[in-house]
């Protein structure tokens, strides 16, 4: 016997938090400008793996659902209706069904219905003939069978099995609606959406802009008239325009913390907050390459880490020291402190630890005169050749005599894919804080962006297991689990996780700033300048 | 004359071809393959969805083949698609020479306007205090690197003035466009104005030396009309000539001036791709730059050929 | 293109010719701005020799404590984000400059001497093809032609010379091509011609010599700018990776960070670069007025 879904209304909850809040008199018009940071890739969001894409381009589109605008944490409780008005799973919790938005057009005219929701996952899980050209997610929806459609305005996404924390991943400013009838590559170029703004023009290197939709179908949304991001890749002279007021935002989490006294002592009135950046900074050791195929070696090098150092030297003391999860408060699923001191490596005395590796490499047979020389590869930009230099620097207290080996920043991932690397030092941002998303993505069998490629059948039965379990405290329990193994097996060791301040103009109203992902909270469409 | 036109013209043609071949087969000597490139703001490296897209660029034919596409569509007008942004390379080069233009002609005009008279008054005041102190400023100006010396400024502006003067797509005026775009031309015109004045204090100083000086002081002549009247004139001429040849150079100056206050011109552009290893856009602006340095370069002599009669080309 | 016999002018200005002491004096004296060159780049040599003794912090180590320590105190130029010490890594980068400019200087004067005096000596179809290959490689300026080949080459110390090397080369072949073509035709070379010498002893014993003159004027200037295009390239992230202290990358280093916060790491590299440039212009000017003396005044 099937069950009819019972669908969450959840559209009037959002209209009682919108009466709950005194909302200031909103300005209509004015141009919202931003700063971007570096040459971005392409204008379509799923093909790229990059906030330097996201961030301008979220505002294009709609989602199904998305992470309220409106509030810093994102949680499974922070996740609003978009052009989905509401959804239910069924009783065996492998379909889940969304009611679609009605009378929504692309930015062409064209109406959006159901087929797009239906088009758009199935490129993602390579139904469709026009698939995209890279799909550097599709580990995210390896659970998705198919989407069914009933109606125009009905869509229905079958799973392989349950899997409580799916509803998540369509929350991300990485996982826009796409529409049928314009081609990825098209997509590419001149981005068609449904979204608060219009994609307008895109001059390589220099600028993008985008314009008001007229047409939004949420009503009196969005306040400003365009937005315009100017491409200044020295950040000096970036963050020298925004102090001169040239700008209303920063690039999310681009005021470093050494860069932030200065921004607040220039421009005191700027809004700065810090934020952690869910970008972490992190060892990868090659497995294949010896003499890293012996573990002892591997437990060794974790064991010299001093984290502490790498925090103090890059931000200030301000960044976090972490396993795989962003840690509390910000982080939802991050591991306690007390449970993480007693992480092998992650202990108070770095002294004792380091003794302990000094004792390891000896047995090894090396020693002060006779260190392991060793390359470490990183890409050649200055965030990740800063803590490269750093690990470089700790390593030698456990006769590891390392190189640095900078390497084209194009062809980085190229070269870590093809494991031409001993040791590397690499940064990861996480889409959603959400441990399917991380674990999945990163360290799961077989997943592409599983840079060293480390495979544990038990941790992966282990990930199986949080997947589907929907009680979040055991799930957590089940979660810190995992980064346990995680760090024991050296997976890819986390140096520590990062924060940053973005700062915005007083002008620029009703922009919040997410806490715990740095890729979900650019649709820009409550946002209005005070002028 | 008519002879010496065809043999130069089939000269330019031959070095064109050469440096096209030159480019095309340095392109390909690059470590990582424009795919690898396309792949790495997507964080990883698909190898068949790689193979799909070499195949769409046309990166899996010979390179021979590959290469005569390349002139074949550009005897066409055809520059090809740039790999990054999708569109026509045409469309991406043609918007970005202008600002890269009007750069280059006011740090010309920059240099100019300081380089030829402080090289006449050096020249004149030989062996003086002011001689020496001009010669020490235009070797400076030929040792700070111009990023640096466009840092210095761009600090200097931010210190002082709480404002800083970096490209604006739309200044709003003309002048106001001149005006912002006249401080990176300063810094990239410096060096060129050091160079102008010295070989103006050179060629000066060798004219003042010719007979013919000599004996217009000896018929007595005031020291104005020789050093202005028949000094300055004749000295002008490899003066001129350089000049042409400093226009073309500036190219190389551009490219960091550029980078450092963020204009949006094609020599920043030449980096960009080059990091992007955007072959097309790579290619068809060195071809460009190589196009504008020799048409120049053929000007000028043309211009010596008419201007001193002594010279006669004969081949 | 004569070079003047120094000894006899030297004596005729009645300077003491018999003492090296002397001579370096009155030289210093006539061409005041070249000593001052020569001092600054004696400076400089011994600064790339004696690094490890001039400097009193190593240029690799890191200390958080000490980042961006301004300038003053313990760090004498102030440390960097690192914590590294900026004097050291200046002084440290002066060995990389001096590598690339001297390893790119003499590459590029080998291969243009010799295709220069072959060139000039062979004539004929080669002589055809080396000057149409000169003319390809000068339809690009100098810093555009070393950005294709250093991008081409690879991020290394040994690429960056190389990549700055070739571009040198047309400029150096030219001028000892020409000067090969007149010294082919004067007395002494006919001369030994007719006594039946080898072209190639002929080349390398006759007109060699003769053309150095005008090849370490050039090569003087080549100095400056092989110091200038590597710290461009550097700037631009095309040249010396880390962790060589290279100039051009502190420069580009801390002024795409920390043009406000810490403009020591801005200034003094900077300084360091256009101190030593200036100092191979002023050089290479006084040779060549010493070596060429139509120019001198």
């Amino acid at each position: 016997m099937r069950l009819k879904p019972v669908f969450i209304v959840a559209s009037a909850l959002v209209a009682a938090f919108l009466v709950a809040t005194p909302a200031p008199a909103q300005k209509q018009g004015g141009t919202l400008r931003i700063y971007h940071r570096d040459n971005l890739p392409s204008a379509s969001i799923h093909e790229e793996a990059t906030i330097s894409t996201v961030m301008p381009f979220m505002s294009v589109f709609n989602n199904l659902v998305v992470y309220d605008q409106g509030k810093k944490l994102n949680t499974p409780e922070t996740i609003v209706p978009d052009l989905a008005e509401s959804w239910a799973w069924d009783a065996s919790r492998t379909r889940l069904s969304f009611k679609l938005r009605q009378g929504v057009k692309w930015h062409d005219g064209k109406p959006f219905t159901s087929k797009d929701v239906q088009c758009t996952w199935h490129k993602l899980i390579g139904k469709d003939p026009d698939d995209f050209r890279k799909n550097p997610r599709a580990i995210w929806w390896h659970n998705l069978k198919e989407v069914t459609l009933k109606g125009d305005h009905e869509a229905t996404f079958n799973l392989n099995r349950p899997q409580p924390a799916f509803l998540s991943l369509f929350a991300s400013g990485y996982t826009p609606v796409y529409p049928c009838h314009v081609s990825t590559q098209a997509m590419r170029t001149n981005p068609i959406g449904t979204g608060p703004f219009k994609f307008a023009e895109f001059k390589r290197g220099e600028s993008v802009k985008f314009v008001r939709n007229p047409d939004y179908w949420k009503k009196g949304r969005p306040f400003v008239d365009a937005i315009e991001w100017k491409v200044i890749e020295n950040r000096s002279t970036r963050i020298l325009a925004f102090v001169a007021g040239e700008f209303d935002l920063t690039f999310v989490t681009d005021v470093s913390i050494p860069l932030l006294k200065d921004v607040t002592s220039q421009a005191p009135k700027a809004v700065c907050e810090v934020a952690p950046t869910y970008v972490s900074t992190n060892l990868i050791v090659n497995p294949a390459a010896p003499p890293f195929n012996d573990a002892r070696i591997r437990k060794a090098m974790a064991l010299a880490l001093d984290r502490k150092a790498y925090i103090e030297i890059l931000s200030g003391g301000k960044a976090d020291i972490s396993a795989a999860m962003l840690p509390p408060p910000e982080g939802v699923w991050g591991m306690p402190p007390e449970f993480m001191r007693t992480l092998p490596g992650y202990a108070a005395d770095i002294g004792k630890s380091r003794a302990e590796a000094r004792k390891i490499m000896q047995g090894l047979g090396y020693s002060e005169a006779k260190p392991l020389k060793v390359k470490v590869s990183t890409r050649n930009i200055a965030i990740y050749r800063d803590p490269a230099v750093i690990l470089i620097d700790q390593l030698k207290q456990i006769f590891i005599a390392g190189e640095l080996e900078v390497i084209d920043t194009s062809i980085w991932h190229a070269k870590v894919t093809r494991k031409e690397f001993a040791i590397g030092l690499n940064l990861t941002g996480i889409g959603v804080d959400d441990p399917d998303v991380n674990f999945y993505e990163n360290y799961s069998c077989g997943s592409e962006r599983n840079l060293t490629q480390y495979c544990n059948k038990e941790v992966d039965a282990l990930i199986l297991r949080q997947s589907q379990e929907a009680d979040a405290a055991k799930r957590k329990t089940l979660v810190w689990e995992i980064e346990r193994k995680l760090v024991e097996d050296l997976a890819r060791p986390i140096v520590m996780s990062d924060r940053s301040a973005t700062c915005w103009q007083p002008q620029l109203k009703g922009f919040v700033l997410h806490h715990n992902s740095i890729y979900n909270n650019w649709r820009f469409e409550d946002v209005w300048l005070d002028k | 004359m008519g002879a010496y036109l065809v043999r130069r013209s089939f000269l330019m043609v031959l070095t064109l071809f050469g440096m096209s071949v030159l480019i095309f087969v340095m392109l390909r000597l690059v470590p990582g393959n424009i795919t690898d490139i396309i792949f790495d703001s997507a964080g990883f490296v698909n190898e068949k969805q790689k193979k799909k897209i070499e195949q769409q660029l046309g990166l899996d034919k010979p390179i021979v083949t590959q290469y005569a596409n390349w002139i074949a569509g550009l005897a066409k007008g055809d520059l090809g698609y740039a790999y990054v942004s999708e569109k026509p390379a045409i469309d991406e080069i043609l918007p970005r020479i202008p600002v890269t233009a009007k750069l280059a002609v006011l740090a010309l005009v920059f240099s100019v306007l300081f380089g030829v008279p402080l090289g006449v008054i050096s020249a004149v005041r030989q062996n003086t205090a002011l001689d020496y102190c001009l010669r020490v400023v235009s070797l400076s100006g030929l040792s700070l690197p111009s990023f640096w010396l466009g840092l210095l400024i761009l600090m200097a502006f931010v210190q002082w003035f709480g404002w800083i003067p970096i490209y604006q797509s739309d200044p709003g005026s003309l002048w106001k466009e001149i005006a912002l775009l006249s401080i990176p031309a300063a810094a990239v015109g410096f060096r060129s104005s050091a160079l102008l004045m010295r070989l103006t204090r050179s060629s000066m100083l060798e004219v003042l030396r010719q007979d013919y000086i000599r004996t217009a002081r000896a018929k007595g002549a005031s020291d104005q009309v020789v050093n202005y009247d028949h000094g300055l004139r004749n000295a002008m001429l490899p003066v001129v000539t350089i000049i042409g040849v400093e226009a073309a150079f500036l190219i190389g100056g551009l490219i960091v001036t550029e980078t450092v206050f963020n204009i949006p011109g094609v020599a920043r552009f030449l980096v960009e791709a080059i990091r992007w290893r955007d072959y097309p856009i790579v290619q068809n602006l060195v071809m460009f730059i190589a196009i504008v340095v020799v048409v120049v370069n053929f000007l000028v002599d043309m211009t010596y050929a008419m201007l001193d009669p002594r010279i006669r080309y004969e081949s | 293109m004569a070079a003047l016999d120094h000894a006899a002018e030297l004596e005729k200005a009645g300077a003491n010719v018999s003492s090296r002491f002397g001579a370096m004096l009155f030289l210093a004296r006539s061409y005041p701005l070249g000593a001052i060159g020569a001092v600054i780049m004696v400076g400089f040599l011994a600064t790339a020799l004696f690094a490890g003794a001039i400097a009193s912090f190593d240029p690799f180590t890191i200390n958080a404590r000490d980042s961006l320590a301004p300038p003053g105190g313990a760090h004498m130029l102030g440390a960097d984000f690192m914590g590294r010490d900026v004097f050291a890594r200046i002084v440290y980068g002066a060995r990389i400059s001096l590598a690339v400019a001297l390893g790119a200087t003499l590459l590029g004067s080998l291969f243009g001497v010799s295709v220069g005096l072959m060139s000039g000596f062979i004539g004929g179809w080669f002589d055809l093809l080396v000057q149409r290959l000169i003319d390809i490689m000068q339809s690009l300026p100098l810093l555009v032609m070393a950005l294709v080949m250093a991008a081409s080459l690879g991020p290394s110390l040994t690429n960056t010379i190389i990549a700055i090397a070739i571009p040198l080369v047309p400029s150096v072949a030219r001028v000892i091509r020409s000067n090969t073509l007149s010294l082919r035709e004067m007395p002494y070379v006919e001369a030994a011609r007719a006594v039946g010498m080898s072209e190639l002893r002929i080349a390398v014993s006759h007109v060699l010599p003769n053309t150095l003159a005008p090849l370490i004027v050039l090569a003087t200037a080549q100095l400056g700018s092989a110091i200038l295009v590597e710290s461009a390239l550097s700037f631009l992230g095309l040249g010396v990776p880390e962790p060589h202290p290279s100039w051009g990358r502190m420069l580009s280093e801390s002024a795409a960070e920390y043009v406000r916060t810490a403009p020591w790491l801005v200034i003094f590299p900077g300084i360091a670069i256009s101190a030593v440039v200036f100092g191979t212009n002023l050089l290479g000017d006084a040779i060549r007025d010493m070596l060429d003396p139509r120019q001198r005044c």
